[in-house]
């Protein structure tokens, strides 16, 4: 059994106007996202800005409302059981933001921080807490010696990993990373890319990495799924979706990711350029009257794609 | 708690300071504190020792006598003592500032904390009625109130001005809990399975401190002056209970503000320098809380 | 942009609704009732109570309200039993004054906050920029009744330069341009003293929005072009920073209900103000409710003026 379970996931936000306030109309931010993952492993969520991905993420942990669909976590519906099934959840399904200057409240001390969740779940004496907080910093690399440091005295990499020491303190088994290094230089990228993958063994997380970069995402993921307009286009493995893509949106994500061999220079501009000339020519037959993708059709045991239905 | 208590203890240096270090870098501002500092302990000091009933006693073989050893500053129009009614107005204007400060700050950091972390139709529902309350002419209402409630006195006097001063300061902490509530440390809060009301409390109200602290500075000069305003009027405090306004009043007969300046005038430069110094502390207080505007 | 209009007055009639409802029960709950100072106290108890049934003053409450508010739309207030006349009547004699009052501290003020906010605003920190932000440093924090007492005490008692009270000299002929100076006159000395308190928010207000103005990118644009500074300053930043002055503009009215009234009392000049302080000391309650509501609805559409400039100056609020 899969670790997380999402069926046909729809959250659609109203658009209010006119003179009383009144919901004219809803933005299908997310429109009908089914994936599942799998305990130990990474699934990529991956697509432009504005495609739904990072929504998703908020409708798993709950921080935006679901308007249909299911999201189960070991089995069980997030939705049904009311709050308190929600709540012992959360102790499992944790976040990390994309944002380390403003996810870590500037008012307080590091170990007011990475202490807030065992505040809410466990009761732990003043000594206890202390220790905790010192053990995980020393976990995310950092000295224990900062705990009554504030976090404007830290760099942007060094946030990260408070706000890393921050979702694990639970000993969660799910972590949705909502483009955890894009705020980052790209030499902190790496280095926080590399503890992440190394704190997943160390404490057999599963993670749901919502990013815009597929050189990230290929480093990381299992699996990747990917997403236009709040729906799929195409979900795989790794190896599927870099060595066989079929959606041509996905090629045409693939071809933007640029090559550092300048040699090579000429060749991939005539290649994207080819892959937009097929784009534009065969968009008609990918996407629907409306432009949204088709429903996800198999075409391997992984692999799915959004083609158009045979007459339908 | 007590784990709570301790941590507030710990970690609140670093905001103080830097708002201590911004008064004391600003001359004008740092005098001003003293000032306002040395006026309270005074004014609270003498008036433990002064005899309240024997100044407020009508004394008919002593009216309208200029300053003198025995009046430092003379009498009023009923014999009385104005420099012992000074120095007792002085305190119940303060006072009753403070009170009406603290209790409209209560009232409209609840309602603005609420209003701004919940947002959509708390929200609207709360607005409507800030909006209402700011659309009523305070004045008069306040006025009629007070000669609209039975047992008039001093607790009910403060409630009534608490009643029709809260909505500034609810709207101020409104718009900023809306902007900050964008923030993701806020969303963290929640994914880490804090509740609503202790966000509310223990992440967002931190960060609108300063904001609070700098508006109630700045309200307690608008709500003494407010208050020795109604009792210039003859609406505020009864006459047996000065205020530094009752003062000020006795220059509506002309007589009076013509030639015994004694009477008035001292209480009105006293509003005045009050009103200036809480104001310079909240200005500085204002550059404190605003990095840019800081000195060093 | 119609909406908005639509929108805006949609709310002011629950506004109004609450405010009469506020204002009558306010009335219902000060000491007495209108029969009180109305009749001869000598009168017999049972009379009494059968002229306040015919009155309808032992009603429930809401239908003495509804009552009340038929008669307060078509104009009729009741009676003031100090003055033995219509409510309305009364207040007509006194509203012309408040409003003259009103607009001629309305006018004083922007003479003053506009010559004096564009030179603090353009020469900053020059000795002008000093002085004048010493003014309104000192006139923020003065009480307005201080302020306006001390210009009484030194230009009406002192110097003997204006009078020191009514808003007409007696016994001139109304009609004659001896009349409409006379008035002119007597309002000067209380407006002025109004104005130079509320005028020293605006002149802040203009002078940062110049010095804001002058930063940004626009006008280093202008300048960059080689417009001439007198170009710069009328065409560029005086346009841009007059904007939030306008907006400014109905929130001034608000602020002015309050003021007139201790003006009017300080000064004794026969308003509304002055006649809502001495009917209230007076319980003469059919004038204090009339006033209130009157108060109320000026406040109202000031908020109103207030939020239309707003929408009209800064499109972003405008409800589409």
């Amino acid at each position: 059994m899969a670790l997380l379970d999402i069926k046909d996931l729809k959250v659609h936000f109203p658009i209010r106007g006119g003179l009383f306030g009144r919901a004219v109309g809803e933005v299908k931010a997310v429109d009908g996202v089914s994936l599942s993952i799998e305990q130990g492993s990474t699934y990529g969520l991956v697509g432009e800005s504005g495609s739904g991905k990072t929504t998703t993420g908020r409708a798993i942990i709950g921080l935006n409302a679901i308007t249909s669909g299911r999201v189960m976590f070991e089995g069980k519906d997030l939705n049904e059981g009311g709050k308190r099934s929600l709540l012992n959840a959360r102790r499992d399904v944790q976040m990390i933001f994309q944002d380390p200057y403003s996810s870590l409240n500037p008012k307080k001390r590091v170990i007011d921080i990475v202490a807030e969740p065992l505040r809410n779940f466990e009761r732990l004496s003043a000594q206890e807490e202390k220790r905790r907080v010192r053990e995980l910093l020393e976990q995310v690399g950092l000295s224990a010696e900062t705990i009554y440091k504030y976090p404007h005295e830290f760099s942007g990499g060094q946030r990260q990993r408070i706000g890393i020491a921050r979702a694990i303190a639970l000993k969660p088994k799910l972590i949705i990373a909502d483009e955890p290094v894009s705020a980052l230089d790209v030499s902190v990228q790496a280095q926080v890319l590399n503890f992440m993958q190394d704190i997943q063994k160390e404490l057999n997380l599963t993670y749901l990495f919502i990013s815009h970069d597929l050189g990230i995402i290929r480093h990381m993921c299992d699996h990747i799924g990917i997403m236009y307009k709040g729906r799929h286009v195409e979900q795989g493995t790794t190896s599927d979706i870099f060595h066989n893509p079929q959606h041509i949106y996905t090629k045409r994500l693939l071809a933007a990711i640029p090559d550092i061999d300048p040699t090579e220079r000429e060749k991939q501009r005539q290649f994207r350029a080819a892959v937009k000339a097929e784009y534009d020519q065969a968009y008609r037959d990918y996407f629907d009257e409306e432009g949204l993708a088709y429903s996800l059709r198999p075409i391997s045991s992984t692999h799915l794609v959004a083609l158009p239905g045979k007459g339908g | 708690m007590s784990k709570l208590a301790t941590a507030e203890a710990d970690r609140s240096p670093s905001g103080w300071k830097i708002i201590w270090r911004e008064i004391v870098r600003d001359k004008v501002a740092f005098a001003s504190f003293l000032f306002l500092g040395l006026i309270i302990v005074f004014v609270y000091g003498i008036s433990l020792v002064l005899d309240q009933k024997q100044i407020v006693t009508v004394d008919l073989f002593s009216l309208y006598k200029p300053p003198s050893a025995e009046f430092w500053l003379g009498t009023d129009y009923g014999g009385r003592d104005v420099f012992g009614q000074l120095i007792i107005g002085t305190r119940n204007s303060l006072s009753i500032g403070i009170i009406v400060t603290l209790m409209t700050g209560i009232i409209g950091i609840l309602i603005g904390l609420l209003s701004g972390y919940f947002g959509g139709s708390v929200d609207n529902v709360f607005m409507r009625f800030v909006d209402f309350f700011m659309i009523l002419p305070t004045l008069m209402i306040v006025i009629a109130f007070v000669t609209a409630v039975p047992k008039y006195s001093i607790i009910s006097f403060s409630l009534i001005m608490t009643a029709f001063l809260w909505m500034g300061i609810a709207r101020l902490i409104r718009s900023k809990a809306l902007q900050e509530r964008e923030l993701d440390y806020i969303q963290a809060s929640r994914t880490l399975g804090s509740s609503h009301l202790k966000i509310m409390f223990t992440q967002l109200l931190p960060n609108l401190s300063s904001i609070i602290i700098v508006t109630m500075t700045l309200n307690l000069a608008a709500n003494i002056g407010l208050e020795s305003g109604l009792s210039f009027l003859g609406f505020g405090f009864p006459e047996s209970t000065p205020s530094l306004g009752t003062l000020v009043s006795y220059a509506r007969n002309p007589q009076t503000l013509e030639s015994r300046w004694w009477i008035w005038l001292p209480a009105s430069v006293l509003i005045l320098v009050l009103m200036l110094s809480i104001n310079n502390v909240g200005q500085a207080l204002k550059r404190a809380t605003d990095a840019r505007q800081r000195k060093g | 942009m119609w909406k908005t209009i639509v929108r805006r007055i949609f709310i002011m009639i629950p506004q109004l609704f609450l405010l009469s409802i506020l204002v009558f029960l306010l009335a219902k709950a000060m000491p007495g009732d209108a029969l009180t100072g109305l009749v001869d106290p000598s009168l017999d108890p049972a009379a009494l109570e059968a002229q306040r049934e015919r009155l309808g003053l032992n009603d429930p409450w809401h239908v003495q309200y509804w009552n009340w508010m038929i008669h307060a739309l078509q104009g009729d207030f009741g009676q003031s039993f100090r003055f033995k006349m219509p409510v309305s009547e009364l207040i007509g004699q006194r509203i012309f004054n408040t409003i003259w009052l009103s607009v001629a501290t309305l006018i004083l003020t922007y003479l003053i906050a506009i010559p004096l906010g564009i030179t603090s605003g353009r020469y900053n920190d020059t000795w002008a920029d000093r002085l004048i932000t010493g003014y309104t440093y000192l006139g923020f924090a003065a009480p307005l009744f201080i302020f306006g007492l001390v210009m009484l005490w030194l230009f009406g008692f002192h110097f003997d330069w204006f009078p020191t009270g009514g808003s007409v000299k007696p016994g001139v002929e109304p009609g004659t341009a001896a009349y409409v100076f006379s008035k002119i006159y007597h309002l000067l000395l209380p407006a002025l003293s109004m104005a130079l308190i509320t005028t020293v928010t605006t002149v802040q207000l203009l002078r940062s929005e110049i010095i804001d103005t002058k930063q940004r990118d626009f006008i280093l644009t202008a300048r960059a072009k080689g417009a001439s500074e007198s170009r710069v300053y009328n065409r560029h930043i005086l346009r841009n920073s007059l904007l939030p002055i306008a907006a400014f503009f109905g929130y001034e009215i608000t602020g002015l209900i309050g003021g007139t009234v201790f003006i009017e009392s300080i000064f004794s000049y026969p308003g509304m103000g002055q006649l809502f302080l001495s009917s209230i000391s007076l319980r003469d309650f059919s004038v204090v409710t009339a006033l209130v509501l009157l108060y109320g609805l000026a406040s109202i559409l000031g908020a109103l003026i207030s939020d239309l400039i707003l929408s009209i100056v800064d499109p972003r609020i405008r409800i589409k």
